[in-house]
């Protein structure tokens, strides 16, 4: 057994061309499963159960089954009927999955804040929209940012799942570098030590986003 | 929906639910073990242990699960580890999983008010008894219940093992979506039996943290 980590150093270009596509995917995925969980969460909260029960439905669903699985759904599946990209394939697969994640913090964030919030808001005069979108989503998000934190590091680390259906992200175009060079041991110990490098990255992000949102208070 | 079809697959999915089971139950198994260590590790006396253990918790925790999978079955030849597809999804999960057990059976212990400790010390109780008997009864509630959810990530997460060629079921799904044309029918049963499997996992996750709790008064 003898290393030779010369073949990473040719690939690493390459390498970088797929942390770049990973943090873009990264990127997507967090503002759309943020974004839609909070719509999510509203609409399954606010809404007559012809609507939200078919939602909460959707959630669980995706709660219950395997990313993997519902790539390979979306994917192998959806392709029968309608043509998409693998790349749209991957982003929204991912995105619903974590929507859905988010969108269970949300519901319960949402809960969380007080009922006299409400009716206080209601006494001073704001619509039931104004108050939800001034008084009550505002608090429920400041409460939710712990754990969106946490949901979206695992996310970024599922992304290296998504080259399981051809998207070209750092696992994949590693593994396209290690079918030319035969190196995986130490293609994919470089793959291990970058995400490392990027989750540390994210926890010091969460760690002072959740500093600044506690001073804000 | 092709109900015909449905029936005439049930059995090969069945089986390859029965592998997924099975391996995430010997990881579960195994990972436990290894989580213990880790606790015991990361309160040994010698700093480097110390060091050692949290570093392994960090990168476990750090690193995709993928990456670890791919790392060992594929790398691992190169260091002289060779293990046969199911080998290598239970090794890599149990060492996965126990990072993460490590953290919830600790956090559980730590959750017991170190006053507990203190005054079984005091009243002439050694380390050990005073863990045995004072701070697991107390810590088992809260303890059963994370290393659930994370039975639950368990089950999930063995999905990924179908990218080392082990037929467990979303590799014969996606086999079967493959062949079939119907991937509806295929993704409902597949899931259902996701489903079904989750379902019983929370229900031996709730039946135990009855019987822990048993005789704890809060």
């Amino acid at each position: 057994m003898e290393f030779d980590f010369s073949p990473v150093i040719t690939y690493f270009p390459t390498l970088l061309k797929g942390v770049g596509a990973t943090l873009l995917i990264g990127l997507v995925v967090a503002l759309m499963s943020i974004i839609g969980g909070q719509i999510v969460a509203v609409i399954s909260l606010y809404t007559r159960k012809v609507v939200n029960w078919p939602l909460r439905f959707l959630i669980w669903l995706f709660m219950t089954t395997p990313l993997l699985l519902q790539l390979y759904f979306l994917y192998f599946g959806l392709g029968q009927w309608i043509l998409i990209p693998a790349i749209a394939v991957g982003v929204l697969g991912l995105g619903f999955h974590y929507m859905a994640y988010n969108a269970d913090i949300f519901i319960a964030t949402i809960k969380s804040v007080s009922s006299g919030q409400y009716e206080a808001s209601r006494s001073l005069g704001f619509g039931h929209l104004a108050t939800l979108f001034y008084i009550i989503l505002p608090q429920a998000f400041h409460r939710a940012i712990p754990q969106l934190g946490n949901n979206m590091i695992i996310m970024v680390k599922d992304i290296s799942v998504l080259s399981a259906i051809g998207i070209a992200e750092l696992v994949y175009l590693s593994q396209y570098a290690i079918s030319v060079t035969f190196r995986p041991f130490e293609f994919y110990i470089t793959i291990a030590v970058i995400y490392y490098l990027i989750n540390l990255l994210m926890e010091t992000g969460q760690s002072w986003i959740e500093r600044r949102a506690a001073a804000r208070r | 929906m092709d109900i015909n079809l449905m029936i005439e697959i049930t059995p090969l999915l069945a089986k390859a639910a029965w592998v997924t089971i099975e391996i995430s139950a010997r990881a579960l198994f195994f990972g436990f073990f290894i989580a213990s260590a880790l606790v015991a590790l990361r309160t040994a006396r010698i700093l480097p242990v110390r060091w050692l253990a949290r570093s392994y918790i960090s990168v476990v925790r750090g690193t995709p699960y993928f990456v670890q999978l791919l790392l060992v079955f594929y790398g691992g030849p190169a260091i002289g580890l060779r293990l046969d597809p199911f080998t290598c999804g239970v090794v890599v999960g149990a060492f996965n999983i126990g990072a993460y057990m490590s953290e919830a059976i600790r956090g559980a212990i730590e959750s017991v008010d170190s006053g507990q400790s203190e005054a079984s010390r005091s009243l002439g109780f050694g380390r050990f008894a005073t863990l045995r008997h004072i701070i697991l009864p107390q810590s088992a509630g809260l303890m059963i219940r994370s290393i659930g959810v994370l039975a639950i990530i368990l089950v999930k997460n063995s999905s990924l093992v179908s990218i080392i060629s082990v037929v467990e079921l979303t590799y014969q799904a996606q086999r079967l979506i493959g062949s079939t044309y119907k991937p509806l029918e295929v993704f409902a049963l597949s899931a259902l039996m996701y489903i079904v499997i989750l379902y019983a996992v929370m229900g031996i996750v709730e039946f135990l943290y009855r019987r822990a709790t048993r005789y704890t008064y809060l």
